[in-house]
């Protein structure tokens, strides 16, 4: 038998920040939410308050300088999770102005002590605790002893069983604030801004006996409220492949013979070449191919005109139901919210293909503070997508470099299990297409260069081209041996 | 609209209800007073005493301009909200013009908050406000 102290998570309710905290807010816990003005401390309060609440286990809201409560009240009604009703039922609002004002902090904290044995809430803010602070200071009160107050509330509240949050604003993260060593919980909201772009980041920078997902996470504040982006947990151990491998068809009979029988499952192939040569059509010719034998597929386009919209195939599948579009115009993306759409959609859909068109418009959709890290997001982004069972296809816009025997930007191919490249030649003043398989991971594959058209049809890989050699030049020339004959 | 003209009903109805039917111009002072100060009661711990009396002055200037009329009597009315200057102004009015400078306060002050935080959340915070005297009610009120 245990004899352990059992320490209850509460659900906050706010999507995605259970899973940065670790499992849930711990019960009769003292937080401190803290951040900038406008970085949304009082909307996570409110919203984690309105979650939480209930007769039973009621919660009182003290504000106390700073927005004045009509304006909050005003503007947090704007939020969906804002319930009028539970207010002065589950839901108690305290004005502590005027006690504030007085600058006596121990008559705060009576008043806050009087009021938590009058309702016995189980839920307890202060908002905003600068106010609180500002107040000790400009008052030359013997009595105003700012690390003994929020000793003495940190302790009064987790006798009275009430889960405490501290709201604050201007905290520099060096300062050696009291509240820093008495809060169990310490929750950094922050905006980021680079150049024209703002992201909004939260951190967990202290929560006693929980393991907190480190780092910065983004989140959005949209009208159903915050939303925290948690990168995706991966589970440990990868499933080796199951043998025979597992093939599926890429909706080209041909490719499916050069790549030795079709795409690996759970594989991620990167479709490089440059613009115009038919990448997005291969693409689409992959979730059509999926859907004809009964399967789902998700594609997210990140391009500024989207080619599913041009493309009848695609638009079709799309219509019906069997194919998923992640078309994000948000501005200032962030990979984890790229990755939580995706796998929103895979969930749903319970889909086998995932296609990204292309990397190049899904490197601009990015906001710019994550650029620098590209390369560690997206294999990220491939490793969530490919544990999660899908096969991904990803196209990448390749500038045609004759001179180089380059794949895609970025460096990204060895994220890749599989690449597919595609090239422009120049023959008897045409234009040609080739396509070779560069590399199939533990699987055997084609060497040949084959030429290949699109028609209104789709893709058809043709022959290879043997009696020009220098193809990857882009100029290739007859073999010397047929114009030494000739 | 609808809500709102239906709390003012409300709020009409139940300033006659505590005024009764034969009354003086002090039991109509009385009445609109125990009302603000119900109100006063419900909103201060939440908005502060500051926050009712920014309010309250806010409705006295709405009603000054919508009634001309009756602008003289809100205006020599003090700044801060004292009850017993405001119960002393209704006096000297007419029965009549003391209940509808009631009504008009009541209802001005109703509709500003509304404007603030919206219909539900008004009802919500004052719906001790007319409670308990309108169980009794009489719905001569509401004829359709």
């Amino acid at each position: 038998m245990s004899t352990k102290v059992t320490i209850n998570r509460l659900a906050t309710g706010v999507p995605g920040l259970d899973e940065v905290l670790g499992g849930g807010l711990p019960e009769f816990s003292f937080n401190l939410i803290a951040g900038p003005p406008g970085c949304g401390k009082t909307t996570l309060a409110h919203q984690i308050m309105f979650n939480l609440a209930t007769p039973e286990r009621p919660a009182l809201f003290f504000t106390v300088l700073g927005e004045p409560p009509l304006k909050m009240l005003r503007y947090q009604q704007q939020f969906d999770f804002f319930d009028s009703e539970a207010i002065n039922h589950s839901i108690r609002y305290i004005n502590l102005a005027d006690d504030t004002l007085a600058g006596d902090l121990d008559e705060v904290l009576r008043r806050i002590v009087s009021e938590v044995e009058t309702h016995s809430p189980a839920l307890v803010f202060v908002d905003s605790f600068r106010s609180v602070v500002l107040a000790s200071q400009t008052q030359d009160n013997p009595n105003n002893n700012l690390p003994q107050f929020v000793q003495q509330l940190g302790m009064l509240m987790t006798t009275w069983q009430a889960t405490t949050f501290l709201i604050g604003e201007y905290f520099t993260e060096t300062d050696t604030n009291p509240i820093f060593t008495v809060a169990d919980g310490l929750i950094w909201l922050r905006q980021s801004v680079q150049r024209n772009s703002m992201v909004r980041k939260l951190e967990i920078m202290k929560m006693r006996g929980q393991p907190t997902l480190p780092g910065l996470h983004t989140f959005r504040i949209a009208t159903p409220g915050i939303k925290v982006f948690a990168p995706v947990v991966l589970s440990p151990a990868e499933l080796p492949q199951a043998l025979p491998i597992n093939r599926l068809k890429m909706g080209v009979a041909q490719l499916d013979e050069m790549l030795g029988g079709g795409l690996p499952r759970g594989y991620s192939l990167l479709v490089a070449g440059p613009s115009g040569s038919g990448k997005s059509i291969l693409a689409a010719t992959f979730l059509a191919e999926g859907a004809r034998n009964g399967e789902t597929g998700v594609i997210a386009v990140f391009e500024q005109r989207p080619n599913h919209s041009q493309n009848a195939t695609l638009s079709d599948l799309i219509r019906s139901g069997k194919v998923g579009l992640v078309d994000s115009r948000a501005p200032d993306l962030s990979i984890d919210e790229i990755v939580q759409m995706l796998l929103g959609e895979i969930t749903r859909l319970k889909a086998t293909r995932v296609v990204i068109d292309s990397l190049s418009g899904f490197e601009l959709a990015v906001a710019p503070t994550f650029r620098e890290d590209f390369r560690e997001s997206l294999s990220r982004m491939v490793t969530a997508l490919t544990h999660s069972g899908v096969s991904v296809l990803m196209t990448s816009e390749l500038e045609d470099r004759y001179t180089d025997l380059r794949f895609s930007p970025y460096g990204t191919a060895f994220l890749t299990d599989a690449i597919i490249v595609q090239r422009y030649i120049e023959v008897e003043s045409r234009l040609l297409r080739i396509m070779a398989v560069v590399k199939a991971r533990a699987s055997a594959h084609s060497d040949e260069l084959r030429q290949y058209s699109i028609d209104d049809n789709g893709l058809h890989i043709g022959d290879m081209l043997p009696e020009q050699e220098g193809l990857l030049g882009g100029r290739p020339t007859r073999q010397r041996l047929s114009n030494v004959d000739g | 609209m609808s809500t709102l003209s239906e709390e003012s009903r409300r709020i009409v109805a139940s300033l006659a209800h505590r005024v009764g039917p034969h009354a003086d111009t002090a039991s109509i002072a009385e009445a609109i007073a125990a009302i603000l100060q119900a109100m006063d009661a419900a909103l201060t711990p939440i908005i502060g005493q500051h926050g009712f009396v920014a309010l309250y002055r806010r409705s006295l200037h709405l009603c000054a301009s919508a009634h001309p009329r009756l602008a003289g009597t809100y205006e020599s009315l003090p700044a801060a909200m004292d009850l017993i200057a405001l119960k002393s102004v209704i006096v000297e009015q007419t029965d009549i013009d003391a209940l509808f400078f009631g009504e008009v306060l009541l209802t001005t002050l109703y509709e500003l908050l509304t404007t603030l935080i919206g219909p539900s959340l008004t009802a919500r915070l004052l719906s001790g406000v007319w409670e308990p005297s309108l169980s009794d009610s009489p719905s001569q009120e509401n004829s359709p």
